[in-house]
């Protein structure tokens, strides 16, 4: 491995910048600028650059990681806990919001709600949204489908969604009830996107402090 | 005591005081970073890793006790040169107070002891 003076220089920044990571990006920014800035007036002063001077440099600056623990401290900055496994109760919750109430009708979803809200993976933004995006999951769609069929067109009362959409009944003369299926549809879909979301956040905060 | 425990302590020592000793060191004239670590550096122990002065900095500034602004250099790339504000001035001093008030209390009981 090639290691001139530019190439160590830029290997320390490189790993400084790493390590602040999680400090908001016009501190790192500053912190950075200065710390590169400190080194090349350091360097300016010798009169003939060594790999040994340089290096003397950079330890005089301290190991990157603990700068950037005192930057944390400074700015009161948590240290993100380690990216993690997401814990096997997180996606129970996500199982059990999406088709508990299939598996145990209506009590299933409860289930889903309750791991959802005592789990530390989402926020409570998140949490309000995986409950209310779409009350009992993918049981209320199917329930409205397995009604519809059943009534076969022939009687007709119009059912209301749980979102507060009311489903128009399909027209007995008319053959297809266009705004019955887009409604049921969206049902469909709305607790797959609802899910597919969470799963999402989850991995974006590991371990995020509930709110 | 343990060189390894007597750092830790130093460290937490440190932690309180070394932002004062900046400001300090800005109370009369303007200085730039590596300025400012140099004469940090030439009293022993104040500093262990001087990068840690840059994060320091950026939260004085932040906190309204420096202010800063960037001068071109006559030997290289513009440097950014810092200053005391009013309530910096106003900090330094109280601490000024503080400090020689818990320096007589330790010394009271430390020195005591020792002799």
């Amino acid at each position: 491995m090639s290691t001139t003076p530019d190439k160590l220089v830029e290997r320390y920044l490189k790993h400084l910048e790493v390590e602040l990571d999680d400090l908001p990006h016009d501190r790192r920014r500053e912190i950075v600028d200065e710390i590169a800035g400190h080194i090349a007036e350091a360097r300016a002063v010798l009169e003939h650059e060594t790999e040994a001077d340089v290096r003397n440099i950079l330890e005089g600056l301290g190991d990157p990681a603990d700068i950037a623990a005192d930057a944390r401290e400074r700015f009161d900055v948590r240290k993100p806990s380690p990216p993690g496994r997401a814990g096997w109760m997180d996606v129970a919750a996500l199982v059990f919001l999406l088709v508990g109430g299939l598996i145990i009708p209506i009590f299933g979803w409860v289930i889903g709600v309750v791991l959802l809200w005592v789990s530390n993976a989402w926020n409570v933004r998140d949490k309000i949204i995986g409950t209310l995006f779409v009350p009992g999951g993918l049981l209320v769609p199917l329930g409205i489908g397995i009604i519809a069929v059943g009534n076969g067109g022939t009687s007709c009362s119009p059912v209301t969604g749980a979102n507060g959409v009311t489903i128009g009944c399909p027209d007995a003369s008319q053959g297809t009830p266009v705004l019955g299926i887009v409604a049921l549809a969206l049902l469909v879909l709305l607790p797959i996107v609802t899910t597919a979301y969470l799963a999402h956040q989850m991995r974006r905060h590991p371990a995020a402090a509930t709110v | 005591m343990v060189a390894g425990k007597q750092d830790a302590l130093l460290a937490q020592m440190l932690k309180g005081t070394l932002q004062y000793c900046v400001l300090a060191l800005l109370s009369d004239d303007e200085r730039y970073g590596f300025d400012l670590v140099r004469s940090l550096a030439e009293t022993d122990g104040m500093v262990t890793s001087e990068g840690t002065i840059y994060p320091l900095l950026s939260r004085l500034r932040r906190d309204g006790l420096v202010e800063t602004t960037w001068r071109e250099s006559t030997s290289g790339p513009p440097r950014r040169y810092y200053w005391l504000t009013e309530s910096g001035r106003a900090a330094l001093d109280a601490f000024r107070g503080e400090w020689g008030r818990f320096r007589d209390a330790v010394d009271h009981f430390v020195e005591r002891k020792a002799g």
